[in-house]
């Protein structure tokens, strides 16, 4: 899983490439540390290259999700494929993250 | 000497003095009294509109003392210094607020006055709850401020309306240094009425909720449910009883699935576009479903690896199948996955493939 985040000032706009699942989670975790900080963050992950999210994905981006709830900001994942939407979708995980 | 101690006696002056040298005394009572009102009112989960403190200015101490500075041996006799108001919504928070206070501070009973009582049955006016107090040792003290303990500060107690025509008086009336005609007055005054009748109103119709929030509970937890319209009160009264736990347990164990726990209340448009009016339809949805929704989840997840869902997802395949099984078509779907998670690109092709699926596993 490849990520770049290009920041100004609080938007930060995030592009995934990749399969995320259990061999690499730690490492993506470490990379998404950055926007963990900061206050009223805005989100924005381009999700078109994401070709997979294993339940280790899901819960990286569920603490994400709190962690901008509890900053006042939001997260919102756009372009996801049609077989990822499918894992948020069956999980109920649609309703927790915005995604468009 | 400012200007505006010119005009004092030397007793006047004397007073002037012993305010200057005290200020910093004022200062940590401005700043300290509104935080233990705050925190008070906290730990007894009362909300309010605001809490203010302020110290009176040199000048209008000044001007208090040119009118009756021989009634004040000393600064210390004269106890609004430092005042600091809290302003309630309802006005029966008022004596709840007073309790509070009297918890917090020690009370100087003599020079307290209650404003809403000193009206006769014909008169209108000015209607606040006045304490005179001083800071308990107990509560707080510092070692190089031992005034803060002894000097006596004032804490105003009135509702936002009450708050609202006190200014209003005080602007047009009371410190404008100008004669005000009578019909001027008597004006304000009927407004006084008004806004005591707009402030038992805002009281009765708090009870008034509060009263049907009760009842709803009530039967809901009595599982009168057919006697309980579905609003976000009922529904919310409903979820405490955890309807859908035992489902979300049954789809977990699939995949031994960690349950991400969300509030259910966003569920409350899907429930309703299926045509559930009362908590008891939503009971029956819940009964009639069940199974079907569970078998969904064999068929989804049980194909997966996934082991965490979110504890919503009992209540979405519920409102899934019960479209589908009550005829419903993509259209149906789609508008069901717009109530659930929002308008999305994305609702088209999933009703689609939800219903591809469902037929699927039907055969």
């Amino acid at each position: 899983m490849n990520i770049k985040i290009n920041t100004t000032g609080n938007h930060h706009d995030v592009v995934l490439d990749g399969r995320l699942d259990t061999t690499n989670a730690d490492q993506f975790q470490k990379d998404v540390a950055p926007l963990m900080e900061g206050e009223s963050p805005e989100i924005v992950m381009d999700c078109s290259g994401m070709t997979y999210t294993s339940s280790q994905g899901l819960r990286i981006f569920l603490m994400l999700q709190k962690s901008v709830n509890a900053r006042g900001g939001s997260l919102v994942m756009k372009n996801m494929i049609p077989q990822v939407k499918e894992v948020f979708d069956i999980t109920g995980f649609s309703n927790i993250i915005k995604i468009v | 000497m400012q200007d505006y101690e010119k005009g004092l006696d030397l007793h006047g002056r004397a007073i002037m003095g012993e305010f200057r040298s005290l200020v910093p005394v004022y200062q940590r009572q401005k700043k300290l009294v509104p935080e233990f009102i705050s925190r008070s009112l906290e730990e007894a989960h009362v909300l309010v509109t605001a809490i203010e403190s302020r110290i009176k200015t040199g000048e209008s101490l000044a001007g208090k003392l040119a009118l009756k500075g021989s009634k004040y041996a000393s600064v210390r006799d004269i106890t609004d210094i430092v005042g600091a108001r809290v302003i309630t919504f309802y006005s029966d928070d008022v004596d709840k607020i007073a309790a509070l206070i009297q918890k917090t501070f020690d009370v100087d009973w003599e020079n307290s006055v209650d404003k809403r009582r000193q009206h006769s049955l014909e008169s209108f006016g000015y209607m606040s709850l006045h304490y005179v107090c001083r800071i308990p040792a107990e509560l707080y003290s510092e070692p190089e401020f031992p005034e803060l303990n002894e000097i006596r500060f004032e804490i105003q107690m009135r509702t936002a309306l009450q708050h609202v025509w006190a200014n209003m008086y005080h602007d047009t009336g009371y410190k404008s240094g100008l004669e005000v005609p009578p019909e001027h007055l008597r004006m304000l005054n009927r407004l006084a009425g008004v806004l005591e009748l707009a402030d038992d109103e805002f009281s009765r119709v708090r009870t008034s909720i509060n009263d049907y929030r009760r009842k709803v509970q009530t039967l809901v937890s009595d599982g009168n449910f057919d006697e309980v319209s579905l609003s976000g009160d009922s529904f919310k009264s409903y979820l405490a009883l955890n309807p859908f736990g035992a489902l979300t347990a049954r789809i977990a164990a699939i995949n031994q699935a960690e349950v991400q726990e969300v509030p259910l209340v966003s569920y409350l448009s899907a429930l309703r576009l299926l045509g559930c009016e009362t908590i008891g339809d939503v009971e029956r949805l819940r009964t009639e479903y069940s199974e079907k929704a569970y078998r969904m989840s064999v068929h989804q997840i049980g194909q997966t690896d996934l082991d965490i869902i979110s504890s919503g997802l009992a209540l979405q395949n519920l409102c899934i199948v019960c479209t589908v099984s009550r005829g419903g078509g993509t259209l149906e779907l789609e508008k069901l996955f717009e109530a659930i998670d929002g308008p999305s690109p994305y609702n088209a092709a999933r009703a689609r493939s939800t219903l591809a699926f469902i037929e699927k596993i039907r055969k």
